[in-house]
């Protein structure tokens, strides 16, 4: 479908629509910040938000669901649990990161969890209106994106440049009222807004190409950078609990209150944190602070990329804000690497 | 570095986390520590392993365990588990008794190439205390296929003798014309007659023609280092050698991120892997 | 399945996790399926002999409470320390620092020489018997409560959290109490309470105990960060974790 243009309040309209017909689940403020959260009206939607607390992959994985049923009795019964919604304004890097999680968990033997939930979300992406201070998505080719999503909406002015790709989308817009045909002026500015996307989404900055760093890592694996930033390492585990780009997941059961049943559920797991590699019987195969963060920045730039095609990072810039020490900056790190290479 | 989403609208495959029930058909106690357990899938149909696999037992409300299958996959429709008391799933899994169900999924990872490159070479077994579990199921194919190999030699070394496991089957392997078997114990009681010491100990002394051998080698983290340092001595090239790795295994299909040795997953590149493809990778040996 | 034969004591502390207990209003009727309370001062007048799973609530502050703890060790198959006085001390293990007698006179005054008062440094039940599982916080978590009785009732392990709280405010989309300038416990604390102080606005006081190995050479650096000193964070964790505060040297 051609791109619309809409008015702000020709948006607000449609977003009520949305609102009356369907779950959406949109950034609003939270504190001094933003996170997702199920959209109960209109005027609560933050489209100017900068980045949200976490990534919408809570509702694409959330951080505990359950996979099995079981009674002592009949065994063990998938749970395919999914709920239809909106995923309305999500940021470009965060739309490449939903792709890496499909590309992650729908390959060779999909997981029907996901695939199922992934199913049902209809995404609404939105350009970014604020860049926030830690984000480097322009460095990784995220800042804005030209898959990956059902509808793009992109603010020129006082007006929104709306674009449906999808059946799915197309349906949403059906449902917009006072839509008209995106004028030349107006996609214009489009193409200035992505162009400008390019320098505001670059607040650090890679000194190299995101495609150098596998190689960049394999020389690195003995540079002091390892040890000397992790020695305020708390092992919170924080700067992979808000990564679009985390998908590591541990699994338990849960007994119901007669013992006889219960649910075998997954759980967010992260693997700076101290137990994440240890094995029955107690050994840790990864024991040292040094050896875990070290972890997180190759399984990203070199294992992720090697085995999938995709960075583990989008540049949303989350773990620099989540990291209570302010060690976890990856552009930071990249680049420390970079000036004992060069 | 955007990536398109991959295709959603393949239709999905059956639940990769759901196991399969199975039952219990016998227990024996092996040590003080191991039991083994004898298993048969209630559909009837063999579990479809090749040695050196693992399979996730899962128990109800306790949780699920990467467990190597201890048996060789001869045509039989059961499978044989060797479940250490280690943690909570192998711990309940001591309290099961004949009959009752447990649920499998797998097999899952490499295997030994007991039908590839081993056939026709001399085949040398080392086994680190536990790590005989895993090697039993390959040592078990071979002396079933004998004579597609050429000389069977299994290595043998545990901390004391009370760890011994399958007295009957070591009993067995020490008459056998056709296999040389040696064991070591770190430390001797009072019954103990035969060798002590390391298990590299056993290396210079079995005759080992590194030009004609596969080394096949499954033990504790520590042992690596030393037995390979050991084969290094005698000549055996890198090629010639096969380890089994332990990681913590928790989904078995390269999703949870636990097992990783580097960029390799236990689960998906192992837990056998071919000795060349671990030089390098830091967090292996 | 047979119930297992429940018992509850209390020592030196405000019985406020027993409260918890006593407050569980449905889940109490769920736990009733799978234990059978066979003594348990706050709620039913039995005793008994023997006991398959004992909770010991407060820490041990007096020497004839040691006998009774010793005693309660010998007739229960499984002993659960239960909340912050049980585990670690809690609140009550402040007093160990100035000298016992100044203490005594602090609180007592003139009735400080009363032999009923002869108050001995706090210990945490497992300084002075086994303890097989521990049930942390202040007050406990009943939702962990609940799952550690269905665990040792269905003959397993609970696995409980080892890491830090700083996991679950994350989860929870808490904004950090560090962007408000405040020194928060988190980062070394164990999490598995689902952080509810951060999530209404307050730092973590770190009531669970600190974490396995945590960072406290870390935790001094960030002081310097955020503009704090190493006597702040000494302050904020002489509340719960007295003995580690004492240990936490620097400026």
């Amino acid at each position: 479908m051609p791109a619309k243009k809409l008015s702000q309040s020709a948006l607000a309209l449609w977003v009520r629509k949305l609102i009356e017909t369907r779950r959406v689940v949109a950034p609003q403020a939270k504190a001094e910040h933003f996170a997702y959260a199920p959209l109960s009206q209109a005027e609560d939607l933050r489209l100017d938000h900068d980045v949200t607390i976490l990534p919408p992959r809570k509702y694409l994985m959330p951080p505990s669901e359950v996979l099995l049923r079981f009674t002592r009795k009949d065994g063990y019964t998938s749970v395919i649990e999914h709920e239809p919604m909106i995923l309305f304004g999500v940021h470009p890097y965060d739309v490449a990161a939903i792709a890496q999680a499909d590309r992650y968990f729908l390959h060779d033997r999909p997981d029907i969890h996901y695939q199922t939930r992934r199913r049902s979300i209809t995404i609404v992406a939105s350009d970014v209106q604020n860049a926030s201070e830690d984000v480097f998505a322009a460095c990784l080719g995220t800042a804005t994106v030209h898959d990956g999503f059902d509808v793009l909406l992109t603010r020129v002015g006082d007006a929104y440049v709306i674009e449906s790709r999808t059946p799915a989308g197309d349906a949403l817009l059906a449902l917009a009222q006072d839509l008209q045909e995106a004028d030349p002026v107006s996609l214009g500015r489009r193409e200035q807004v992505w162009e400008d996307a390019q320098k505001l989404l670059r607040r650090q900055v890679l000194k190299c190409n995101p495609q150098e760093l596998p190689a960049l890592l394999d020389a690195a694996r003995e540079h002091p950078v390892w040890e000397k930033r992790s020695q305020t390492c708390f092992s919170c585990g924080s700067c992979v609990t808000v990564c679009p780009s985390c998908f590591c997941f541990d699994v338990e059961d849960e007994l119901d209150p007669d013992l006889q049943s219960g649910t075998r559920r997954r759980q967010w797991d992260a693997c700076l944190l101290s137990g994440f590699a240890v094995v029955a019987g107690g050994h840790n195969f990864r024991k040292r602070r040094e050896e875990r963060y070290r972890h997180r920045f190759y399984r990203k730039a070199k294992y992720l990329p090697e085995r999938f095609g995709f960075m583990g990072c989008v540049g949303c810039g989350r773990c620099v804000k989540a990291c209570t020490a302010g060690i976890a900056n990856p552009v930071e790190v990249y680049n420390t690497l970079l000036e004992g290479a060069s | 570095m955007m990536q398109t989403p991959a295709s959603t609208t393949a239709e999905a495959d059956a639940d990769l986390y759901l196991p399969r029930p199975a039952t219990v058909r016998s227990r024996t106690v092996l040590t003080a520590t191991e039991m083994l357990f004898e298993l048969a899938m209630d559909d009837g149909k063999p579990l479809g392993h090749m040695p050196g696999q693992f399979v996730e037992v899962s128990l109800p409300g306790i949780g699920e365990a990467p467990i190597s299958v201890s048996s060789s996959p001869d045509g039989r429709d059961r499978f044989e588990l060797v479940v250490r008391r280690a943690g909570r799933v192998t711990a309940a899994m001591h309290d099961c008794r004949m009959g009752e169900r447990v649920g499998i999924r797998g097999p899952f990872g490499t295997h030994f190439p007991v039908d590839g490159v081993l056939r026709g070479r001399d085949v040398v077994f080392i086994a680190g205390g536990l790590g005989l579990a895993p090697l039993r199921s390959a040592i078990q194919y071979v002396l079933n296929h004998r004579k597609d190999y050429g000389r069977v030699t299994v290595l043998y070394g545990i901390k004391s003798p009370v760890e011994r496991m399958f007295l009957d089957e070591l009993d067995d392997w020490s008459r056998r014309p056709d296999m040389t078997f040696m064991e070591t114990v770190d430390r001797a009681d009072a019954t103990w007659k035969g060798n002590v010491g390391v298990i590299t100990r056993l290396i210079p002394a079995a005759e080992i023609d590194p030009k004609r051998s596969i080394v096949v080698a499954c033990g504790p983290p520590i042992m690596y280092k030393f037995v390979i340092v050991s084969l290094y001595s005698i000549d055996v090239a890198n090629e010639d050698i096969y380890v089994s790795l332990e990681r913590r295994m928790k989904c078995g299909i390269g999703k949870c991120g636990h097992c990783q040795i580097g960029g390799l997953y236990a689960c998906l590149e192992g837990p056998v892997f071919h000795y060349p493809v671990l030089l390098g990778v830091e967090e292996a040996i | 399945m047979k119930k297992l034969r429940m018992a509850i004591f209390d020592f030196a502390c405000c019985e406020g996790c027993q409260l918890q207990i006593v407050n569980m209003e449905e889940g109490l009727l769920d736990l009733l399926d799978i234990v059978e309370p066979v003594e348990w001062r706050e709620a039913i007048s039995d005793q008994s002999e023997e006991y398959d799973l004992a909770f010991v609530e407060g820490s041990i502050t007096r020497e004839e409470d040691e006998q009774r703890l010793k005693d309660i060790r010998q007739r229960a198959r499984i002993l659960v320390a239960l909340g912050a006085c049980a585990v670690n001390g809690g609140v009550n293990r402040l007093k160990n620092a100035p000298d016992m007698d100044e203490v005594r006179r602090c609180v007592y005054g003139n009735s400080a020489t009363m032999p009923h008062l002869a108050t001995a440094p706090t210990k945490a039940v497992g300084e002075v018997v086994k303890v097989d599982f521990e049930v942390r916080g202040c007050p406990m978590s009943r939702r962990e409560f609940t799952y550690i009785v269905r665990c040792l009732a269905a003959a397993t392990t609970p696995v409980v959290p080892t890491y830090p709280v700083c996991v679950e405010c994350k989860l929870r989309e808490t904004v950090c109490r560090y962007e408000f300038n405040e020194v928060c416990l988190g980062v070394v604390t164990r999490a598995g309470c689902n952080a509810p102080c951060p999530a209404g606005g307050q730092w973590c006081y770190g009531c669970r105990g600190l974490v396995d190995d945590p960072n406290v050479n870390g935790a001094k650096d960030i002081m310097d960060k955020y503009g704090k000193t190493v006597a702040d964070l000494r302050s904020r964790m002489e509340l719960f974790n007295s003995v580690e505060a004492r240990q936490c040297q620097g400026q």
